[in-house]
């Protein structure tokens, strides 16, 4: 019995965790973008069908070092994009993914893909602290081959550093460095999970930010206005500054800290109005707004140069008009807004949430996000003229980078005639002021009946 | 002092003694709720004689009781005997508790209104603040302008009209004078009677003037009845009216035009000098290019903020008294002195510290557990209020106390007595802590065209000491003008193995 359980496990995982010989990616171009502080993976697959059967959807994935490192993953056909669902794959311990066609690929036919992956914490600041003179090196430890569960044929791939001072890569032939690049590959006849760590140490001065916490508030009136505040607690994540911060050397150099960070551009959305940029003790003076035909773009200054491991804080708010994001019909409404917008370019976000306040009144809501969000409990906030409250939405997320920018939908119900709800609170209360100061002139509250009668003597005795 | 005189001209009476009555026991009752204040309202000198005063009221209320209920040459008898027995258990009681240290005497800050130059020989700390300076001419008028001139006429036309309330102002605009003139500080004191009086004597002359203004003959118009007795009365008036005629309605009508011209011109210089001198946050400086355009410095708030980032929760800041406050509400952190000037020991302490060379200040740093040092120079941009204008005023206040003997103001100054940062500085000044911290890597800056490297813009001079180390501090932070210089002190040299 035991046996027979024992070669049916076997087989089993055998067919699990097996390569897939019906699937053969014929072609593979890699391109690695390292030149920012995230690592932008794009790989042109192209599939062929070498099986029997129709096939519905594929596998691809990262390795298990890479893993907690994805951020974001695409893919797509043509324009298109396909959906993309977490799997596992039993027996293997890397990162995997199952791509859903859109139309089913017949035996012996090929197809080509666009499977995009964006990692972020992937480049490791090494050495890990830099006086302000040095340049920022960093090590990025990837994958030379395309991780797959099927066998690639031919596979190639270009890395982008954006830079030519490298101090070393692995030699992982062929290879060859040729201005801001590393072309490694051809390879031939690459086995499914192949691992070959491809370790680059180079130069690389683009801002290190790290948001570490971005919370969004949108705060929606039916009269007209959504307010938005984001507040951001940012830090440079890259090499911690060692020794000491010469002023003197920084406004002289133009090389001296390179790798600091002065000013960052946000870009709004083309309609924002009255924007703010301020922290916990007063308004931040250092700031350009441009207004831009699609965008507001916004250059903003921390109040100090952000060097290794120096963190500020602040909070930039605006108003947008609501007939561009809040939609009704009746008495369902329907708020189409971004889950979080674009602070600078590049940028990784550790942990983000977002708040809905919307108004007084409103119930039934149903909030349908884009991709997998935690959703924290309802809260209610009270504000002007709020007798119960109004309620809040909150989401929360981590690990997000500018990709991930796109819009939710929130579904409520609002019966309209509850908006004269604030002007009439505003109305009873002035009104039951002026009765009460109407009745209150007319009682008579004189201790001592002397004092009229002595007027009215005295206007007796004048006559 | 007002019920006092009131007392003494003869003019108390049930009214006055109710209202100061309640006055003071309720106030001093609810100043001594405020626990800074605590008992000093009947502990200290200066609160005696508002005490004395009530003690007073009570006897001569008493007095009065009296009087109606005895015969005359009784009653002188009993007052002659009950004002000396008053007057030695008085004295006595003072005495005692003066000695035993219960009330205690006057303080610095008071002495100093009666005797101004108390506070320079004795307490510099005092004498450091600028608020504390003899108020001069200048300052009166830039303050007051048109209530200067207003202000004597205002006190002849209470003298004029003699009642209580007057006799308050009187006496209250005469203190007020003199406490304006000893200290700048004291016109805050002075603004309120000023303001009365001058509307009293604003008054007055107007009340005169304009009945005068619309001086026309009122021959039409007469009631009917009065008409015989009107007719000779009328020529009479009719005479006075015409000899007058012209020239008192001209006058008045002159005289109220030059009152209404002063009063516009008052409104306008009060809302210019608040524009100008009194609403500048002195937070954030802005200064014009050549171009007209403005520049914005905002140092201050860009080197609190980086402190209250990128520092350690329990991180300790020395820094002068003045910016005290400041970094505890803005940067969040702990600091050694601040604005209250409340430890003049501690102060001086610090003081030390800055006036000291590198090894000494060390010492006194370590004791003090401090992590950062915080000065404000303004050599970059010709800020002339920074720590090295201040720095004369540390050495007094640092040399004031036993520890600081050893710092004496005159080794900062050059053999000619002067006070100079360039090469003929005195070598005392161009190593001490405060030289190097405000100094250190400026002598490579090129601040204004046409002059050398290191050119201090305020002091005027290139500074002496230019290409030094410092061994004990490493620079933290410097704010985008040089404003604010942020240093942090370096631990103890690691002596393993």
């Amino acid at each position: 019995m035991s046996h027979t359980r024992l070669l049916f496990l076997s087989f089993v995982i055998v067919v699990a965790g097996s390569a897939r010989a019906d699937l053969v990616n014929k072609n593979v171009e890699t391109v690695v973008d390292i030149s920012s502080q995230l690592a932008k993976i794009s790989n042109k697959v192209t599939v062929e069908n070498v099986g029997k059967t129709t096939l519905k959807s594929l596998i691809f994935g990262v390795p298990a070092h890479l893993k907690e490192r994805t951020s974001f993953v695409t893919a797509k056909v043509g324009e298109h994009l396909l959906r993309v669902t977490e799997t596992k794959l039993s027996g293997q311990d890397g990162g995997f993914w199952k791509v859903d066609l859109r139309s089913d690929l017949a035996a012996g036919r090929t197809l080509q893909l666009n499977i995009d992956l964006v990692l972020s914490r992937a480049l490791v600041p090494h050495p890990g602290q830099i006086t302000q003179k040095e340049k920022q090196l960093v090590l990025f430890e990837g994958n030379v081959y395309f991780f797959s569960p099927y066998l690639t044929e031919k596979q190639s791939l270009t890395v982008n550093l954006g830079t030519n001072s490298v101090e070393s890569y692995a030699r992982i032939q062929p290879v060859s460095q040729s201005d801001n690049k590393l072309n490694y590959g051809p390879y031939e006849k690459v086995q499914p999970f192949q691992e070959e760590r491809l370790n680059i140490h180079y130069e690389n001065n683009s801002p290190f930010l790290t948001i570490t916490r971005l919370e969004r508030l949108i705060e929606v009136s039916h009269w007209g206005n959504i307010a938005v505040e984001e507040t951001v607690d940012i830090e440079h994540q890259g090499a911690t500054l060692k020794g000491s911060f010469s002023r003197y050397e920084y406004q002289r150099e133009s090389q001296s800290g390179i790798s600091s960070v002065k000013s960052f551009r946000t870009a709004l959305p083309a309609s924002a109005v009255d924007v703010y940029y301020r922290d916990d003790i007063g308004n931040i003076s250092t700031s350009h707004m441009r207004v831009l035909s699609d965008s507001v773009e916004l250059e903003l200054r921390p109040r100090f140069p952000l060097f290794g491991g120096w963190k500020t804080h602040y909070t930039l708010g605006y108003n947008v008009p609501s007939y561009e994001y809040l939609f009704n019909q009746g008495d369902v409404f329907v708020l189409k807004m971004r889950l979080m917008d674009h602070v600078f370019d590049d940028m990784y976000i550790e942990h983000l949430i977002t708040k809905i306040i919307l108004p007084e009144g409103c119930h039934s809501i149903e909030l349908s996000a884009p991709y997998a969000v935690e959703r924290l409990k309802d809260t209610l906030h009270h504000t002007y003229l709020d007798t119960k409250g109004r309620p809040v939405i909150s989401v929360s997320k981590r690990q997000l980078v500018e990709n991930h920018i796109d819009d939710f939908e929130l579904r409520y119900k609002f019966a309209k005639v509850l908006m004269i709800q604030e002007p009439l609170l505003v109305i009873t209360a002035f009104f039951a002021l002026f009765v009460l100061v109407i009745i209150y002139v007319r009682l008579d509250f004189s201790i001592s009946e002397e004092e009229e009668h002595s007027r009215v003597d005295r206007e007796h005795k004048d006559k | 002092m007002h019920v006092f005189t009131l007392m003494v001209t003869g003019r108390f009476g049930a009214r006055v003694y109710v209202a100061y009555c309640t006055l003071y026991c309720l106030g001093t009752i609810l100043a001594m709720q405020i626990s800074f204040v605590g008992f000093q309202p009947v502990q200290s000198s200066e609160h005696m004689l508002a005490l004395g005063v009530f003690g007073l009221c009570q006897l001569h209320c008493f007095v009065d009781y009296l009087r109606g209920h005895l015969s005359a040459s009784d009653f002188q008898v009993l007052f002659k005997a009950t004002i000396v027995a008053t007057g030695t258990i008085l004295a006595v009681i003072t005495g005692i508790l003066t000695i035993t240290g219960k009330v205690s005497p006057w303080t610095g800050r008071f002495y100093s209104l009666l005797d101004p130059s108390y506070a320079k020989n004795h307490i510099p700390i005092i004498a450091s603040v600028s608020e504390h300076q003899p108020t001069s001419w200048s300052s009166f008028y830039f303050d007051l302008q048109l209530l200067v001139f207003l202000f004597p006429a205002g006190l002849y036309f209470c003298f004029r009209q003699l009642t209580d309330a007057n006799i308050f102002l009187i006496l209250y605009g005469v203190t007020s004078i003199y406490f304006a003139g000893v200290m700048v500080r004291l016109m805050l004191v002075l603004a309120p009677v000023m303001c009365i009086l001058g509307g009293i004597a604003m008054s007055g002359m107007l009340n005169r003037y304009m009945k005068d203004v619309d001086a026309s003959p009122v021959i039409l118009g007469m009631p009917a009845g009065n008409l015989a007795q009107g007719k000779q009365g009328d020529k009479r008036s009719k005479h006075k009216q015409e000899s007058n005629f012209v020239m008192k309605s001209e006058i008045a009508t002159l005289f109220v035009a030059i009152m209404c011209f002063f009063l516009i011109s008052y409104t306008m210089h009060c809302t210019w000098v608040t524009s100008e001198a009194y609403s500048s946050p002195s937070i954030v400086l802005s200064a014009r290019s050549h171009d007209n355009s403005r520049i914005i410095f905002d140092d201050f708030r860009e080197a609190y903020y980086w402190l209250r980032m990128n520092t350690p929760e329990d991180a300790r800041v020395m820094s002068w008294w003045d910016y005290g406050y400041q970094i505890t509400a803005m940067a969040n952190r702990t600091i050694l002195v601040d604005n209250n000037t409340w430890n003049n020991t501690h102060i001086s302490r610090v003081g030390q510290a800055m006036a000291s060379s590198e090894d000494k200040a060390y010492a006194i740093m370590r004791e003090l557990d401090v992590n950062y040092v915080l000065v404000i120079f303004g050599g970059l941009t010709g800020y002339s209020s920074d720590d090295i204008n201040k720095f004369l005023w540390m050495v007094r206040i640092g040399g004031s106390t036993d520890r600081g003997a050893h710092i004496k103001e005159w080794d900062y100054y050059t053999p000619q007595g002067e006070f100079r940062v360039d090469k003929e500085g005195s070598p005392t000044l161009l190593n001490c802590l405060m030289y190097k911290m405000c100094y250190y890597r400026f002598g490579q800056v090129y601040t204004e065209g046409g002059r050398p490297p290191g050119y201090d813009r305020v002091r005027g001079a290139e500074i002496g000491n230019k290409d030094f180390e410092l061994d004990v501090l490493e620079e933290a932070y410097t704010s985008e003008h040089w404003l604010v210089r942020i240093y942090k002190v370096k631990d103890l040299p690691n002596r393993g193995l």
